[in-house]
């Protein structure tokens, strides 16, 4: 309306990328429920993975955009930079979150606690409360430079403290499973090929996801800043 | 780099002056330190624990707390009549700013543990006199990584709406990795360990410091910017 100019193309590019999403998530839905063999030692708990690992992987594919965007934005001074940081922010911190949720519904049958302080749980708990922060310090400050500024510097601290998290709670304590996915004798050794196939789906569906809130949350953004606009013009320009 | 230094000497001795003649930051974090120890002696029974194990967190928890006290005036005090547009304004770096700040909250906060040192000897019954070269280090690197980044945060958080209490939100998970490693140190230490049996955390918490010593360096003109 306010743009006839593309409009009518982007939306259709949208609808695109919400087919091929709810696509790829239906398919990880039948894969993780019909096709996929259930564990032999955890039994059916175990397919729980299949949303806890591509959460955490979208999670910390999210804080990293973050640090990305905000170098970005504190070289370029672009608006548009600031408005991916934020966004990619808010959709980490629901997947850290929902990370911390499925963590102990699947340790509590297996490791007989919801929590223990194993070296993966405690970083991820500390990751979500600095992404929290990023998200209070964007809530405190008003005005719209001064905002930008301090987010783009408080999430490239944020980013540069996770490997002194990683090792300095790896050398304190772990428990977590050994990687599965990756080891010693190459990729996808340590799996069945059933399992490592729908792992691989339910991380491309996430991804895809990411990109459909991502550009959701932008749009939104982009919405309110045109309506500051539109408010300041119209209440103190005449 | 000799106007560097001396400029960041101006700033020290500022603040030194202004702390001399008010005396009510240092008297402050001393006492909030003391009264932090007491109320963890009073939450443990020190006659089940032993009090070599819970010592080292307790202390620095105090440190940590009544640090935040320091950091939390160290850039209001200069809001005040505008001082910091005053500091910003003045031909110098803004790197100096940053790095004056860091060393007087760095000598503040260092003469406070110096002082609360004793009393952590007396209530806990540890002897720290046999190890204290390894525990000053630990404390000066611990310090250090504290005040290089509660300096950088301080200097944001100061220009918000609530900054006392968002400060500690900023500043207490980033400060992790540094509460583990010091308070595991000290622990290792107090129990007769040398300290060439702790170099992986000797060496997280150096780099640590200096890495966030750069990149203050690099972000302290996009904060310090009217």
């Amino acid at each position: 309306m306010m743009r006839p100019d593309g409009t009518e193309e982007k939306n259709e590019e949208g609808n695109t990328l919400v087919w091929l999403t709810g696509i790829a998530l239906l398919m990880q839905m039948i894969s993780i429920f019909i096709y996929v063999p259930t564990e032999r030692t955890e039994g059916v708990i175990q397919r729980i993975m299949y949303f806890h690992v591509p959460c955490a992987w979208l999670s910390f594919f999210a804080f990293f955009v973050v640090f990305i965007c905000s170098i970005l934005f504190l070289w370029k001074k672009d608006r548009e930079w600031d408005i991916y940081a934020h966004a990619s922010a808010g959709i980490g911190v629901v997947f850290c979150s929902l990370v911390l949720i499925t963590g102990p519904i699947w340790a509590r049958p297996i490791w007989g606690a919801w929590w223990v302080w194993d070296a993966r749980l405690t970083s991820t708990l500390i990751l979500w409360l600095i992404y929290v922060a990023y998200l209070m310090l964007r809530a405190q400050s008003d005005s719209g430079s001064m905002r930008a500024r301090y987010a783009a510097v408080l999430g490239i601290v944020g980013f540069l403290n996770i490997p002194f998290i990683h090792f300095s709670v790896l050398w304190w304590r772990t428990f977590h499973p050994q990687p599965k996915v990756i080891t010693n004798e190459g990729i996808g050794k340590g799996m069945d090929p059933s399992m490592l196939a729908t792992l691989g789906l339910s991380l491309f569906a996430f991804t895809l996801l990411y990109f459909l809130l991502m550009g959701e949350r932008v749009r939104q953004e982009k919405l309110k800043d045109e309506i500051d606009h539109l408010k300041r013009k119209n209440f103190y320009s005449s | 780099m000799n106007i560097f230094v001396s400029q960041i000497m101006a700033i020290v001795w500022k603040d030194f002056v202004t702390e001399f003649k008010t005396r009510e930051l240092f008297s402050a974090m001393f006492i909030f330190a003391l009264l932090v120890i007491l109320i963890f002696i009073f939450s443990v029974n020190l006659s089940i624990v032993k009090a070599s194990e819970v010592g080292p967190g307790i202390l620095w928890v105090a440190f940590l707390f009544s640090g935040t006290l320091g950091l939390n005036r160290s850039f209001v005090l200069e809001k005040e009549n505008g001082c910091l547009m005053g500091l910003i304004l003045a031909p110098a770096d803004r790197t100096t700013i940053y790095f004056g700040k860091l060393i007087s909250n760095f000598v503040f906060l260092t003469a406070m543990e110096l002082f609360i040192l004793p009393l952590f000897m007396v209530f806990f019954n540890i002897d720290l006199l046999e190890h204290l070269l390894p525990l000053l280090l630990v404390i000066f690197l611990g310090t250090l990584g504290f005040c290089t980044l509660g300096t950088l945060l301080s200097s944001l958080s100061s220009n918000l709406k609530t900054r006392e209490i968002m400060l500690p939100i900023l500043l207490y998970p980033l400060l992790v990795p540094i509460v583990i490693g010091v308070v595991r140190m000290t622990g290792q230490i107090l129990a007769g360990e040398p300290l060439s049996g702790m170099m992986n955390w000797i060496g997280l918490t150096a780099s640590f410091d200096i890495i966030y010593i750069g990149v203050s360096i690099m972000t302290i003109d996009h904060i310090l910017e009217e």
